[in-house]
């Protein structure tokens, strides 16, 4: 009893911090969400509307437009990145010359605040003065992120590529190292390839670190406001109005506070969905199995 | 950075001046005894004149008072965020606010500020000797509530000019040039058509010549309310539509068929003559905002544009940033038919009058000390080295100062233009849903912008949307 009460009072500190910077906000945008709440509006009182701002955003075009090219963004980004990240992860378990200066250099950009990172894209792909621009002209390519929405929807999954590859890289590193070599060993001398390693051996082995890691990604994913806002302001038109940033935009200069928390809430969710389908689909099974 | 020796220097000779007029300085130090080490908090955005306080006035109002300045310079947006949710939690943060001209409104309706008039008549201890309001311009009046008094000290005031290269202007082989084109001779434009022609002409002379040259600037952003609001604030005008298309006095109308003209057929010729402009301006336009454009024009890369004046000094002035120093002429801006008289009847305006004030939130904790700053920016005394940094005028004796005078020749009479043709520019409507109503029609604007919506069928989508806004907010019936 006496090492129970222990336990609780050693955990009632992370449980109050918790609480105070977790759940409390998370339920007080809750609860502003069942409100209509601008305070520039004739009434600027919170006045409780039910669920009426949840009935809205289902047929708000903006919204679900934005929800779009967030999803869209999100696949692109994050397979991109799980993709590159195992390529260098590989890359870097073996020796070579310069190995630890280029493991430097490729985590530099996840040091960055994303902010800084949306400005450096900006500099890089303004057309009178963007490297990016300047060198795609002599390909005889037009590249205006102000202009083509395609142009802009690539530019921000490159940047955001660029900016969160590392991170992937290091946590497949660490669960490469960390694999035994013995069932390496023996695959070999059975006469397995490559391939075969690859997809019954590595990659079984490192899903643990390679789930957690899509997890993050996906949730980091989808509420990427700073890089975007900075670089293309949601533009051009909406092509990269990602839910963050229409959040930002319905919450921050619109002071639209309960339709925005409303949002906010349904994000979640669907982040929270997104998850668990995830995890049902390629981690529940084969803990089923085994 | 820039401003640092230029505002060391100023800030040496204030002090000079200053110091010669014992029976004011003494003020200072007595005021502020009572409040020695009090720390006033401000947030403003980070501009020309924002700096000059943060780097001039802010550590010389704390080596006369005592009391310690902590200005901080951050984004527009961010400015607006800060400044928001400090009042809106009345959690005291802020002891001073930048209020730009187009948010006091909301600002006033919120009971956000302190009364800065009554609060000096109800303490006449803190009242300054060398401050007085009837020494501001008449854009004080963007601060003022219906009885008169004063709800912001006012920091910055321009005019959002036309500004033109007078290199290209005055050039004989440029000015032949054009006239064999147009058959007109090369000056800046005084309605749309001139305007137009010279742009076309120079962006075809800039591509025939292997220049990096265009015809003219547009602050055209396919994803920022710069693009929004230089058509409702600057080119629209010009065509005859004001205040955004909104008749606050018929029931906060918006489209044509319920009597307001946000989708008029004016409102639609200025859309499709800005979109013109906007195809032969340089190419970084779609990503260009109020800076952009500015550093656009700096670069040499437009032979005429609309840019900020709290631009203009720099862009005249300051070669280490830009390149058509001694080459910038202003003008007032291109306009239609009837504008001129409009403008000058007070029934209309022909361009952007823009500024600021700094003014005290009714949150703050420390209040009589941040009147005693708001006083501070207030004076006469400080008002010139502050004109020369940032082309900002807000009293009217800075007008008369030398070092306004020698700035106004370097700036091709803009102090003049401000001070004699400011009263046909206007601020922004005074409308409490400000950003709420430009949120909402923006998306449809900048569709607009990328072609995926027409210029006629947008604004008339704008204006619907305007309505339907104005009507969830509560203020259409």
């Amino acid at each position: 009893m006496q090492s129970k009460k222990l336990g609780w009072l050693l955990l009632s500190p992370t449980l109050f911090i918790l609480g105070l910077f977790g759940i409390f906000p998370f339920i007080y945008v809750l609860w502003v969400s069942f409100h209509e709440w601008n305070p520039f509006a004739a009434n600027p009182e919170k006045l409780f509307n039910w669920a009426a701002n949840y009935r809205k955003l289902v047929f708000d075009a903006q919204f679900l437009a934005s929800l779009g090219v967030t999803l869209a963004f999100v696949f692109f980004a994050v397979v991109s990145e799980v993709v590159i990240g195992y390529i260098l992860a590989q890359a870097f378990m073996k020796d070579f010359p310069g190995k630890a200066f280029f493991r430097t250099i490729h985590t530099l950009p996840l040091i960055m605040a994303p902010i800084i990172v949306g400005s450096i894209w900006k500099l890089m792909t303004t057309p009178s003065i963007g490297i990016i621009p300047h060198l795609l002209k002599n390909f005889g390519i037009d590249l205006n992120i102000g202009q083509s929405a395609i142009a802009a929807f690539c530019i921000t999954v490159i940047m955001d590529i660029w900016h969160w590859t590392p991170l992937v890289t290091l946590s497949l590193i660490a669960a490469l190292v960390s694999l035994p070599a013995d069932p390496f060993e023996q695959a070999q001398i059975d006469g397995a390839n490559k391939r075969q390693i690859f997809w019954h051996i590595t990659l079984p082995m490192i899903r643990p670190a390679l789930i957690a890691t899509v997890f993050i990604r996906l949730m980091d994913a989808m509420r990427t406001v700073d890089e975007v806002l900075m670089l293309t302001g949601g533009g051009p038109g909406s092509a990269t109005r990602y839910v963050g940033v229409h959040i930002y935009k319905e919450v921050f200069p619109k002071t639209n506070y309960g339709y925005g928390s409303a949002i906010s809430v349904i994000v979640l969710y669907l982040t929270i969905v997104i998850c668990w389908l995830l995890y049902t689909s390629l981690i529940a099974p084969r803990n089923k199995r085994g | 950075m820039f401003l640092k020796p230029k505002a060391g220097l100023t800030a040496l000779a204030v002090a000079l001046m200053t110091s010669a007029l014992p029976a004011h300085a003494d003020f200072w130090s007595d005021a502020g005894a009572k409040y020695k080490g009090v720390v006033l908090h401000g947030v403003t955005e980070s501009s020309p004149p924002s700096a000059y306080i943060k780097d001039v006035l802010a550590p010389e109002f704390e080596a006369k008072t005592g009391i310690k300045v902590d200005i901080e310079t951050t984004s527009w947006d961010q400015m607006y965020d800060k400044a928001i949710k400090d009042m809106e939690a009345g959690t005291g943060i802020y002891d001073m606010v930048y209020i730009e001209q187009d948010i006091i409104y909301a600002y006033l309706q919120r009971n956000f500020l302190v009364n800065v008039s009554k609060a000096l008549a109800d303490n006449p201890a803190l009242k300054a000797p060398t401050y007085d309001e009837s020494h501001f311009t008449t854009f004080a009046n963007y601060f003022k509530n219906g009885d008169g008094d004063l709800f912001g000290v006012p920091m910055e005031a321009f005019i959002k000019v036309y500004l033109y290269r007078t290199d290209l202007f005055n050039d004989p082989a440029i000015q032949a040039a054009f006239k064999e084109k147009t058959g007109a001779d090369l000056k800046p434009a005084t309605t749309h058509e001139e305007y137009t022609a010279i742009a076309d002409f120079f962006t075809e002379y800039g591509k025939a010549n292997g220049l990096e040259l265009w015809g003219s600037t547009a602050q055209a952003h396919t994803g920022h309310p710069a693009s929004w609001y230089e058509f409702f604030e600057s080119v629209a005008p010009t065509f005859g539509v004001y205040n955004w298309g909104i008749d606050a006095s018929n029931n906060y109308a918006a489209s044509v068929a319920n009597g307001g003209t946000m989708n008029s057929d004016k409102a639609k010729e200025a859309l499709k003559w800005w979109l013109h402009l906007r195809d032969i301006a340089p190419p970084e336009s779609p990503q260009s905002t109020w800076t952009e454009t500015a550093t656009t024009f700096a670069a040499g890369r437009a032979a005429q544009g609309l840019i900020y004046g709290e631009n203009a000094a720099w862009i005249a002035s300051d070669a280490s940033k830009s390149k058509v120093v001694g080459n910038v002429g202003t003008a007032l801006p291109p306009l239609s038919d009837g504008v001129m008289a409009d403008a000058e009847s007070g029934k209309g305006y022909i361009g952007y009058y823009d500024g600021g004030a700094f003014g005290l939130p009714a949150s703050s904790k420390n209040q009589e000390a941040a009147l005693l700053f708001l006083q501070y920016i207030g004076q006469d005394e400080v008002q010139p080295g502050w004109a020369a940094a940032a082309p900002r005028i807000t009293n009217t004796a800075t007008y008369d100062a030398p070092v306004v005078k020698e700035m106004n020749a370097k700036l091709g009479g803009y102090y003049d233009m401000l001070r004699d043709q400011g009263k046909l520019f206007a601020g922004a409507p005074p409308y409490p849903f400000h950003a709420q109503v430009r949120e909402a029609t923006a998306p449809i604007f900048y569709d607009i912008l990328t072609g995926k919506i027409g210029p006629d069928e947008g604004l008339d989508a704008m204006a619907a949307k305007a309505e339907e806004e104005l009507t969830s907010l509560g203020y259409r019936k």
